[in-house]
């Protein structure tokens, strides 16, 4: 799932897709397929921005389809963004709809199990960072009192 | 296992339905749950990774596939996926007439795009031919005589039974390792790197028993 999830898109084909999707939309229409592929590309950009801009042409997506199979491929992406987004939690909030379309999608499951091991990591990193401080703010408690008691 | 370590790139295209995934399965897990799981459950999302180590001889070759989705709506992802494989696997179903179509869009596509990129024909569900052979949409020869105008290599693969799955990816692993033999020394800069690196180690290592 890491080679999924970690997977960017090149520069060129996102201007590409990009180009297709800003020319429909300057039509006034912009067809389903344009949509996804343009998003596809934003979810998988490198950038910040890129990545929320693809969620929400996603949910677009998402609020105007009624299709049990491009839903759940949807949701999918949705969360594929939110964890290169780090935002686990709601990732995991888009993960599980789709076993509600589908009990045993497998690649939903490894996803999952993805966002987990990340959640896991990232808390205990993010402890250690916490511990790290408080250990560096008693020395200088402590240096302090001593300088003080000399 | 990261993708940064991959020594081939593989790619597998084909219609939605032929069994790519299965393949894979079988491949990578050497076991088969097509039949026990509705078809609907199984078509793939955008695409899959997966990545396995073949030995040829005493070289160990790390193979990563690219297992993409066959439903029309991911062609665009599937375009960005085949870029920079050194095989494709195209998969057709042995039953289906309209895959086999499809797997000469996927050959026009690589030829025009992807030149350097070997083509493997795969004609899939074998069993069921053997078990059926009226179900038999594709001819061998017809077959043949496509893989021969793109230099390719044809296969009938079970899924079900293993039949000639292994035999794809080792020789798409033996073609990498007699490409690597056959280039020039200069074209091979990545490969000397690795032989200095590896020299200079064993350098080190016997300076540090002296």
């Amino acid at each position: 799932m890491e080679e999924i999830v970690n997977e960017n898109v090149s520069a060129t084909d996102l201007k590409k897709y990009e180009s297709v999707y800003l020319e429909q939309q300057r039509r006034g229409h912009v067809s389903e397929k344009t949509q996804f592929d343009y998003a596809l590309c934003l979810v998988r950009s490198k950038y910040e921005e890129d990545k929320y801009k693809g969620v929400s042409l996603l949910m677009d997506l998402l609020r105007s389809s009624s299709d049990n199979q491009s839903m759940r491929d949807y949701y999918f992406f949705i969360a594929i963004a939110y964890t290169r987004l780090k935002l686990y939690e709601k990732a995991l909030d888009y993960v599980e709809p789709i076993f509600k379309i589908e009990p045993s999608n497998r690649q939903a499951k490894e996803l999952k199990a993805y966002i987990k091991k990340k959640l896991k990591t990232d808390g205990l990193i993010g402890m250690a960072v916490v511990g790290g401080a408080a250990l560096a703010l008693g020395g200088v408690v402590a240096a302090t009192i001593a300088a003080i008691r000399k | 296992m990261s993708g940064a370590k991959v020594d081939i790139k593989v790619v597998l295209l084909g219609k939605a339905y032929t069994g790519k995934t299965s393949l894979v399965e079988r491949y990578i897990h050497n076991r088969f749950s097509g039949d026990t799981v509705p078809y609907q459950n199984v078509i793939t999302i955008g695409a899959a990774f997966g990545a396995k180590t073949v030995s040829i001889g005493n070289k160990n070759v790390i193979i990563g596939i690219w297992d993409t989705a066959g439903s029309e709506r991911y062609e665009a992802m599937s375009r960005i996926y085949y870029r920079g494989a050194k095989a494709a696997i195209i998969c057709y179903d042995l039953s289906d007439r309209s895959s086999f179509d499809r797997a000469r869009f996927w050959i026009g596509e690589l030829q025009k795009h992807e030149e350097n990129c070997q083509i493997h024909l795969c004609g899939t569900k074998y069993d069921l031919i053997v078990d059926n052979p009226d179900l038999r949409k594709i001819q061998e020869r017809e077959t043949f005589a496509l893989a021969q105008d793109v230099r390719g290599k044809v296969y009938e693969t079970s899924s079900k039974t293993g039949k000639d799955v292994s035999l794809i990816f080792t020789n798409i692993a033996s073609d990498y390792i007699s490409s690597l033999r056959n280039k020039p020394a200069q074209e091979n800069k990545e490969h000397l790197v690795a032989l200095r690196n590896a020299s200079s180690k064993r350098n080190f290592c016997s300076g540090c028993k002296i």
